[in-house]
C-alpha cells in the first residue's frame, strides 16, 4: 500500500497517475465513484471525501478502511492533509476530521511508503520513493 | 539561481528570504506585490519595510501583470509574495480569472534573468475546510503556480518557524 498525501493543489493526483503509468482521470475518484468500486481498485483518490460519503451512507469509515487495508494491500490511496486548521465548532465536522485522521493513520500504518507532496515535490516520510 | 520559499503564514519566510540575499554583492530589488488595502495590509507592509531597512533593496511595486516587469540582468531579486500576486490577478475584476500558468511563466522568466532570485509563496489548503468556489479556486491556482515554479527552481525550502526544511536542492552555508 502507498499513501500519497499533502494539501490541496500540491500535485498528488499527477504523482499517483505517473506512478501507475495512467491518466489522472482514470483513477477511482473518491468524490464520485460507487462505494463498491473502492475495494480492488488500483488507486482511490480524495479518500478524505470518501470518508464523508461513507459516513453519509451509514458505513463506519474506520471499519471500511481496516478491511480495505487487509484485503487489498496493493491499493494506492490519495488523501488530502486536512488537520492544519482550527478544530471546527460543528460536531459533524469534528467527527469527520476524527474519522479522516484515524483512517489516514490506519492507511499510513499499513503502507510501506508514505509520500507527502509539497509544491509538486514528492517527499517520502515513510519508506523509499518509488 | 531560483529559490522558492513556502510555508504557512507568519512562519519566518520573509526573514529567511532576506537572509539568502544578505551577502549578494550586486544591486538588489524587492518586488512588492501586496496592495495597501486596509489597516492590516498597511501594517504588514510597514513591518516588512522595517525588516528590509538598511539591507540595500530598491523596491518595485507590482501588484498585477508581472509579465510587464523587466529587471536589469544579474541583480538579486526578492519577490514577495506569490499568494498576493495570484489573488490580485484572480479577483481584480468582476469575473474571476485563472492566471496560474501566466504568473508562473513570468516568475520563471524573471528568475532566469536574475543572478539570484528568491520568491516567497504561501502554503494553503491543508486545513480541511470546504471553502466557497472563489477561495477553493484560489487555493488550487496557487498550488499550480507553486508546483510550476518549484519544478524550475534550483532550491525549494519549506519554512517552519524560521527553520529551513529543504524540499529540493541544498541550503547555502
Amino acid at each position: 500500500m502507498i499513501l500519497i498525501t499533502g494539501g490541496i493543489g500540491q500535485g498528488k493526483h499527477k504523482f499517483a497517475a505517473d506512478l501507475l503509468h495512467c491518466d489522472a482521470n482514470s483513477l477511482t475518484d473518491g468524490c464520485s465513484c460507487e462505494l463498491s468500486d473502492v475495494p480492488g481498485c488500483s488507486c482511490i483518490t480524495d479518500y478524505h471525501i470518501l470518508v464523508r460519503r461513507l459516513m453519509d451512507n451509514g458505513i463506519d469509515p474506520v471499519g471500511f478502511t481496516e478491511q480495505l487495508c487487509r484485503e487489498y494491500p496493493d491499493t494506492v490511496v490519495v488523501m488530502d492533509e486536512i488537520g492544519c486548521g482550527i478544530v471546527p465548532l460543528d460536531r459533524g465536522e469534528r467527527i469527520w476530521r476524527e474519522n479522516t485522521g484515524r483512517c489516514g493513520c490506519i492507511i499510513a500504518d499499513n503502507s510501506h511508503t508514505v509520500i507527502r507532496m509539497v509544491c509538486g515535490i514528492p517527499i517520502s516520510i515513510k519508506g523509499e520513493l518509488p | 539561481m531560483i529559490t522558492l520559499i513556502t510555508g504557512g503564514s507568519k512562519c519566518g519566510k520573509s526573514r529567511l528570504a532576506e537572509n539568502l540575499l544578505e551577502h549578494f554583492a550586486g544591486p538588489k530589488i524587492y518586488v512588492a506585490t501586496m496592495q495597501p488595502f486596509g489597516v492590516e495590509a498597511s501594517a504588514a507592509i510597514d513591518r516588512h519595510r522595517r525588516l528590509r531597512a538598511g539591507k540595500g533593496f530598491d523596491t518595485v511595486e507590482k501588484y498585477t501583470d508581472l509579465h510587464e516587469l523587466s529587471l536589469p540582468d544579474n541583480c538579486g531579486v526578492l519577490l514577495e509574495c506569490i499568494g498576493n500576486l495570484c489573488a490580485n490577478e484572480m479577483f481584480r475584476s468582476q469575473s474571476v480569472s485563472y492566471p496560474a500558468e501566466r504568473i508562473a511563466e513570468s516568475i520563471i522568466r524573471l528568475g532566469r534573468t536574475a543572478a539570484e532570485f528568491v520568491a516567497v509563496t504561501n502554503q494553503v489548503g491543508c486545513d480541511g475546510i470546504s471553502y466557497e468556489q472563489g477561495t477553493a479556486d484560489y487555493i488550487r491556482q496557487l498550488g499550480i503556480i507553486n508546483s510550476l515554479v518549484a519544478s524550475e527552481a534550483d532550491r525549494v525550502i519549506e519554512c517552519v518557524y524560521g527553520v529551513p526544511v529543504m524540499l529540493k536542492g541544498v541550503l547555502p552555508c
